[in-house]
């Protein structure tokens, strides 16, 4: 069998002024390629330390590198066709390590596979397999890039042409080493084209955004250890990302990893929607500014390369961080870049500004009286939690004050009392603090989080059950850095759990034409927590269910996440307006929501659609319809 | 410029108020207290004032030690310094009282421009500004929306009833009742609480001010009024109805 | 011992809220010893115009520099007015923007302290306000020493009729000349003005009528533009009628348009969605038209007709017209 292998001819004999010609050349490799990395590095290097970074435990770490980088998984799953094929030319590069070292140690006489042995003959014929892959996957990609265009790689690069054409020029001068036999002159023009072609390709990396050679293996092995993992803020100097000496190094080794694939821009809300913002021209440009200023620079970040009104355009929707192939973490640097600006007072927005004293003077983000909750929980004959229910149900902002935040708590209301599980809620009740966390307000953050606490340990509160996924992640993750929170669950994960219960008596179908339940994955329950299938499950109690062209962890934003529902109006385009007409694409008659920021954004848009609409129901709603009407 | 800037703590807007057991103020137990809010705008109108002009922002408050949290909000937000009157038995003084006790205060500092809000959300007196600037000897104006330095002092904009304004022009020092909503109010930021830490906060005693007075009015007793917020559904035929709003409107609301 | 009843004029007669001021002094003392004050550089008509009233005399407070209002002008020359022709035993005010912002300082000119806005008396010398923006009511006394100055709330006394008096004699009217220095007035105010027409000001509107997707199509737009106007009160809506373009956006009331405060709010068909109610909670009357009685929106009204608005708002145009 091994003589069916094809033998990779190789020159034998090197003259002592090829071994001199390779040296220098390589040598003005080398230096060519340090000269423009080395910098780079130190600029990495040079970055403020992480505070609370760990690298210990690494279990996780290295599962995620081997998932991410060397199975090549998001790069595929994300975007099957393109990335499969880069995974090609991945795998065939890592393939190609021993082949490019074996080449270069040749010509000082120091080859260690030898083309004729066992070893030699089975490792080339597999990296001669992938070489070819190579070859159809990168000539592929030069079609797609140059050809069809599409708009989220950006303008046509030159760059890309060029490295498009080394990679092939290499895997060509490779595979021809099969078809030339041993003893011509070819091989040794073959072997100074390889040879040329890697010492040209070498010195290119650091310059282009091949760089993520280098670089996003670490940056994925030296991520943050969570999706969306705000950093603590170190220190009385630290006001997050203000100016360059506030960037990290894990912040700049992200800037630099950047491979400008897109995929951040694509999936982005804002970006979909003709706002300014577009995450990858954020992480590009923390790059240019690092390049221009360096990391110990006092120019504001959020000036020549950034915009402060782009930043305030996020909804924290986390697709782009979500996406990301090469590890980057788009919505720490976001939220860095809000802290930078409001912290120091720099942000001068009007409805910022009112959402903000609304916090400071009183209890809720919506800036009306306590009054209102205390109404509401009386006319409903809420039970107050006093250390004996078994859950403190969460009503939030939205459950306390918006009429259909509070239909959704009564639906819960309902279905728990039938499920007969006990529960009150708190006399009094802050904003979790979700909105201004994600607008960068720390000071507020802090006094909401820590009186929050407070009051939970006073009242002894064990498990919190809330039906808005941004207080579940505001309670669980961001108050962590002040105290140590009570369990806490989102209602679809409680409901998910009794379903049994729930099937009987059935829930009726909602309504001639409303068979088909589309359910829309909200941002802070999908991609922040995990939890797809439970509010599915609930939902399919009504009905078949559909699901929408981005559906679970891609799921298109309904727009208000980030504290943008408290913003005012937005510029282009409404996000829940997209989002609606996509989810009415489906020809579902019910839309399902779990989030009461998602209901409330969808309520306006549907009502703008006009009669024929979809239906929209929160999850809680959908199930409580089985109950009997005097529970 | 320098310029001082009375502030007040008054109980929060969204307080649940109580009569306390003597009945002549309400039950401060458990209260949550917040910075009053037309005061709020004065210290705004100085702070945008001395970031043009350049200058010092000085806050005054009178009140018990729970006081000094109002203070530093203030000194969060960009004032230079502050004095504390420690004072516990404020709701004993009437008007003339209070302001006695902060023209003592202030009179030493040589202020340029003295800023006061229009009014406290608790007793509501709209007074103490005024008197205050009697016993300083200074002109004043009130229910001012904007101040703005020109070459022979200042020139403010003041609210007149029914949508009309007037400008008054002024030399220096001068005194200012500031009305809300003439400015946009800044937030606290966590730069500013910072900062805040090494401000100048001084602490003086009623008694060291010298300030004694037996008060001319007091405030003797608190109820509730008759009437608690509550929808009143006007039914009948739309003229029967409508109607019996306008006679409502008229009378009772007395908003036509 | 007398009652100074201090008097304000308003579009060159004499203010409703004095009158109504009188009544608060009727209750004090009796006719003969209110002395009506009347303020200005030329007062006569003013004057005469309270001769004809039930006071005991009216006195006429004139000099050329109290042809604009002051402070100084008008703390010094009341001051000379109560200490040459007193002793008094009560002072008694309108509670107008303008006596707040010179009452005090005479009051502490002359040692007292000014009982302000007051809705009621009790007797002696016992007044009832309001305190923390009206919920609760506070008694504040007077101590003996000296005159008692007070100011009396809009709306809290009824201007007498005063038919009995029609055809008495007309009060002995005083002019009394204080002496004032161009010096004293340290204030210069400028001629009242107004704000632009064009713009729409909703942040300063004290009436507003406002509408929501009850009104069903731009056509019908006019109905409540004529309650509007009846009630002298500036349009606003709510978003999907500005989405719609049947308003400008300027008009739009909520959490992303304006934040308003006016004394009427009229929310008719609409809603109270949550981003609505944000913007319009602070109005001091919220009077709610719609025809679903679950609305949100009757939650935050003082006031509410649970009807079919085509029906209800031209019965309400009317019934506001009859009332002028």
């Amino acid at each position: 069998m091994m003589s069916l292998l094809p033998t990779l001819a190789e020159p034998r004999h090197f003259a002592l002024w090829e071994r001199a010609l390779f040296v220098a050349l390589a040598g003005a490799s080398v230096y060519g390629f340090w000269q423009r990395f080395g910098p780079i590095l130190s600029r990495v290097l040079d970055s403020k330390k992480d505070p609370g970074f760990r690298l210990f435990p690494a279990g996780k770490r290295v599962r995620q590198f081997v998932w991410e980088v060397l199975l090549q998984a998001k790069v595929i799953r994300e975007r099957p066709l393109a990335g499969f094929a880069h995974a090609l030319v991945f795998w065939a590069f890592c393939v190609f390590a021993l082949v490019t070292l074996n080449h270069c140690a040749a010509i000082f006489g120091l080859a260690f596979l030898d083309p004729a042995g066992r070893v030699g003959r089975i490792y080339f014929a597999i990296a001669a397999l992938f070489a070819l892959a190579c070859t159809v996957a990168i000539a592929g990609l030069f079609v797609r890039r140059f050809l069809i265009q599409p708009k989220w790689l950006g303008e046509l690069s030159w760059e890309s042409g060029l490295i498009a054409l080394l990679i092939f020029t290499l895997m060509a001068t490779y595979l021809a080493g099969f078809f030339v036999p041993a003893q011509a002159n070819a091989v040794r023009a073959l072997w100074w084209a390889h040879a040329l072609t890697l010492l040209a390709f070498l010195p290119l990396i650091p310059h282009t955004k091949h760089l993520h050679l280098l670089l996003s293996p670490f940056s994925v092995f030296l991520s943050r250890g969570a999706f969306a993992q705000i950093p603590p803020l170190s220190g009385d100097e630290d006001f997050g990302l203000v100016t360059g000496r506030d960037l990290t190094r894990i912040v700049s080794l992200q800037a630099y990893s950047c491979v400008e694939c897109g995929r951040c821009m694509e999936h982005c809300p804002a970006n979909a929607t003709g706002k300014e913002l577009n995450p990858k021209e954020i992480i590009l440009g923390l790059r240019g500014y690092l390049n221009e200023f360096g990391p110990k620079s006092e120019e504001p970040l959020l000036g020549k390369y950034a915009s402060q009104q782009a930043a305030f355009e996020c909804t924290t929707c986390g697709a782009c961080e979500f996406q990301c192939p090469a590890g980057i973490e788009h919505v720490p640097i976001l939220v860095g870049l809000r802290r930078g600006a409001v912290n120091t007072g720099a942000w001068n927005d009007a409805h910022g500004s009112k959402l903000f004293l609304a916090l400071e003077k009183g209890s809720n983000a919506l800036g009306l009286s306590t009054n209102e909750r205390d109404r509401f929980i009386e006319k409903n004959a809420l039970p107050l939690f006093d250390g004996t229910q078994e859950y403190c149900l969460w009503l939030g902002c939205m459950g306390a004050y918006d009429p259909r935040g509070r239909e959704i708590v009564l639906a819960l209301v309902r279905i728990m009392r039938h499920l007969r599980v006990t529960f009150g809620v708190l006399r009094k009740e802050k904003c979790s603090g979700d909105p201004v966390r994600r607008l960068g307000n720390d000071l507020l953050f802090q006094q909401l989080a820590e009186s929050n606490l407070e009051a939970l340990a006073q009242y002894r509160v064990k498990k919190i059950v809330a039906i808005c996924p941004h207080c579940v992640r505001t309670i669980q993750e961001d108050w962590k850095v002040f105290g140590t929170p009570p369990e806490v669950e989102h209602h679809s994960e409680f409901l998910a759990r009794h379903i049994e219960k729930l099937r009987v008596p059935p829930v009726p179908l909602l309504g001639p034409g409303k068979e088909r339940i589309v359910f829309h994955d909200p941002c802070y329950l999908g991609r922040y927590r995990n939890v797809y299938d439970e509010p599915r499950q609930i939902a399919a109690l009504a009905g078949k269910l559909v699901e929408a062209p981005r559906s679970r962890e891609r799921s298109f934003c309904c727009g208000a996440g980030g504290g943008l529902a408290f913003l005012g109006e937005e510029k282009g385009d409404r996000v829940s307006h997209v989002r609606a007409a996509e989810l009415a694409a489906t020809g579902a008659g019910v839309i399902a929501a779990a989030c009461p920021f998602c209901n409330t954004m969808f309520r306006d848009a549907l009502a703008a659609r006009g009669d024929g609409a979809p239906e929209l129901m929160d999850i809680a709603q959908i199930a409580a319809r089985g109950l009997s009407l005097e529970e | 410029m320098k310029i001082i800037v009375a502030i007040k703590q008054v109980p929060s807007r969204d307080a649940q108020v109580r009569i306390a057991p003597s009945g002549n103020w309400i039950d401060e137990t458990d209260l949550e207290w917040a910075m009053n809010e037309p005061d709020a705008h004065a210290l705004e109108e100085a702070l945008q004032l001395k970031e043009k002009h350049d200058g010092e922002v000085v806050v005054v408050s009178a009140g018990p030690e729970r006081v000094a949290a109002t203070i530093r909000e203030a000194l969060a937000k960009g004032a230079d310094g502050a004095i504390h009157i420690l004072c516990d038995d404020l709701g004993a003084r009437d008007a003339l009282g209070v302001a006695k006790l902060l023209a003592a205060a202030i009179q030493p500092e040589d202020p340029d421009l003295v800023l006061t809000g229009l009014q406290s959300e608790d007793l509501g007196l709209g007074q103490t500004g005024v008197i205050l600037a009697e016993l300083l000897g200074l002109p004043h104006a009130t229910l001012i929306l904007h101040v703005e330095k020109i070459e022979t002092g200042i020139k403010v904009k003041r609210e007149l009833e029914e949508g009309w304004f007037q400008s008054i022009e002024m030399p220096l020092p001068a005194l200012v009742t500031m009305q809300s909503g003439g400015n946009k109010l800044r937030y606290s930021t966590l730069m500013g609480i910072k900062r805040a830490k090494t401000k100048d906060l001084r602490t003086v005693t009623a008694v060291e001010l010298g300030v004694d007075a037996a008060p001319v009015v007091t405030l003797e007793q608190i109820s509730a009024p008759k009437k608690q917020k509550s929808t009143q559904i006007l039914t009948g035929s739309p003229k029967e109805a409508a109607t019996a709003l306008v006679e409502k409107l008229k009378t009772e609301a007395r908003v036509l | 011992m007398s009652l100074f009843l201090v008097l304000e004029e308003s579009g060159g007669k004499i203010s409703r809220l004095s009158w109504e001021t009188l009544a608060a002094a009727q209750r004090l003392t009796s006719a003969e010893e209110i002395v009506a004050v009347v303020v200005g550089a030329d007062t006569a008509a003013l004057a005469a115009e309270a001769a004809a009233k039930p006071v005991g005399k009216v006195v006429r407070v004139e000099h050329p520099l109290l042809e604009r209002y002051t402070a100084d002008g008008y703390c010094a020359a009341l001051h000379q007015l109560i200490k040459s022709r007193g002793p008094a035993q009560w002072v008694v005010f309108p509670h107008t923007y303008q006596v707040r912002d010179y009452a005090p300082a005479l009051a502490c000119r002359m040692g007292q302290v000014l009982i302000g806005d007051v809705t009621g008396i009790e007797g002696g010398a016992v007044f009832t306000r309001q305190l923390l923006q009206g919920r609760l009511n506070g008694s504040v006394r007077h101590h003996e020493n000296g005159p008692c100055l007070v100011s009396v709330q809009a709306g809290a006394f009824r201007a007498g009729e005063d038919d009995a008096h029609a055809n008495a004699e007309p009060a002995p009217i005083e002019v009394f000349t204080p002496t004032l220095d161009p010096a004293q007035i340290r204030t210069r105010p400028s001629d009242p003005y107004r704000e632009s027409a064009q713009t729409v000001d909703l942040g300063s509107a004290q009436r507003i009528v406002s509408v929501g997707r009850g009104i069903k199509g731009q056509e019908n737009l006019p109905l409540i533009e004529a309650l509007a106007q009846a009630l002298d009160a500036e349009l606003a809506a709510s978003r999907p009628i500005c989405d719609s373009g049947w308003l400008p956006l300027e008009r739009q009331v909520g959490s992303s348009g304006h934040t308003v405060a006016p004394r009427l709010y009229l929310a008719i068909g609409i809603s109270g969605a949550i981003q609505h109610l944000v913007g319009m909670k602070g109005s001091e009357c919220i009077v709610a038209i719609n025809k679903d009685p679950d609305a949100p929106i009757f939650e935050v009204a003082d006031y509410g007709i649970v009807g079919d608005l085509f029906e209800v708002v031209p019965a309400l145009t009317e019934a506001v017209k009859m009332a002028k």
